[in-house]
């Protein structure tokens, strides 16, 4: 649940990329931070990270913008320590989630990876009492530079086979291609919400 | 997961009071109220030399991971986190299941003094989040009055070189 203030003009919402360790979730946020441009305001790229680069806790990253005329919107970006020994971290992180951008590594033996860190989202948000059916969320499939590349359609067999089929995007992180696409989809997806969530209140 | 409620001017003033109250009592250098998720809700006394936002989001992971770990040693939790320093002292309070109360002091005041003060502005700020809370049961937000911009691209990327 996004927080506004109505006394301060402001909304706050947590987006939280979320897939398996070393698939590139911390450098989506490092690419959004170094090319992002025409926000108001950027904060500082935040990371926790072991010496080996593996995220300890979580990377964060503030962004503001003017999503809605009148209101300060403020995204804060977090990441979620992949490796499977951090699930207690990553429940920490899900706190408070309005949504999220699940990174999928595309290399062929990374699938089984994907699947369960994909079933651990699901857990998890369980455990924090949210209806997973509630949260938006999309797909990224990254490292699709890789030669032991996946192709796509399988991909979507194993991640996007629910009842409602979420969108999809293929990215290069490293390169930043496709990193910001999946972005302005899970805002577009997060603020169509909350402006659904206010509809009966119009009527 | 019931999240904070949303907030008019009333309860933000009645919070914003609670803390001015806190640091002139104290002379506490800041005081923060912060949902448990990460966000700032609001701040009070010198920012200059604080970057508020990142504050508010590693003193809900550390106050989280800190409760995490009460749990596994069969505590219910901590109510109270102290964190002496050199120059600065940091005291977290649980205000209640969302919300967390962080004062940031000079490490010369007595944090005992501060701890007293801080109580009484938990139990103010909790009192107005129970209001709130009560006045919109229902999460929901008013976009009525929100005119929203083109959604589709929203963050752009600088063109490359």
């Amino acid at each position: 649940m996004a927080i506004i203030n109505q006394a301060t003009k402001e909304l706050q919402v947590k987006i939280v990329y979320y897939g398996p360790g070393k698939g590139g979730k911390t450098t989506n946020l490092e690419q959004i931070h170094t090319h992002v441009q025409n926000v108001q305001e950027k904060g500082k790229l935040v990371s926790l990270a072991t010496s080996s680069d593996r995220t300890l806790f979580f990377d964060f990253l503030p962004i503001e913008t003017m999503a809605i005329k009148g209101f300060k919107t403020k995204f804060q970006l977090y990441t979620v320590p992949g490796q499977v020994i951090y699930n207690t971290t990553r429940q920490l992180v899900l706190r408070g989630v309005d949504g999220i951008v699940f990174v999928a590594d595309s290399q062929y033996d990374k699938m089984a990876e994907n699947v369960e860190s994909f079933q651990n989202l699901q857990d998890n948000l369980k455990a924090l009492k949210f209806d997973f059916a509630d949260i938006p969320y999309v797909l990224q499939f990254n490292k699709r530079d890789l030669p032991d590349a996946a192709p796509v359609e399988y991909m979507e067999f194993l991640l996007n086979n629910r009842a409602v089929r979420v969108p999809s995007f293929t990215s290069i992180a490293s390169q930043c291609e496709g990193v910001f696409e999946p972005l302005n989809m899970i805002t577009r997806l997060l603020l169509n919400k909350f402006i659904n969530q206010s509809g009966p209140k119009k009527a | 997961m019931p999240g904070l409620p949303p907030l008019i001017e009333e309860d933000v003033q009645m919070l914003d009071t609670a803390l001015d109250d806190l640091l002139r009592r104290t002379d506490a250098a800041t005081a923060l109220i912060i949902d448990k998720g990460g966000p700032l809700i609001c701040q009070r006394g010198a920012l200059e030399n604080f970057d508020a936002t990142t504050i508010a989001a590693l003193a809900a992971g550390s106050f989280c991971a800190t409760q995490a770990i009460a749990e596994r040693i069969g505590e219910t939790g901590f109510s109270n986190i102290y964190q002496q320093g050199r120059r600065h002292s940091l005291l977290f309070c649980d205000i209640d299941d969302n919300v967390l109360l962080v004062v940031i002091f000079k490490a010369d005041i007595s944090a005992g003094a501060i701890k007293y003060y801080a109580a009484a502005a938990v139990r103010q700020v909790s009192q107005q989040l129970g209001k709130a809370r009560q006045r919109s049961p229902k999460e929901s937000m008013d976009l009525v009055s929100m005119n929203v911009v083109d959604v589709s691209n929203i963050f752009t990327q600088k063109p490359r070189p």
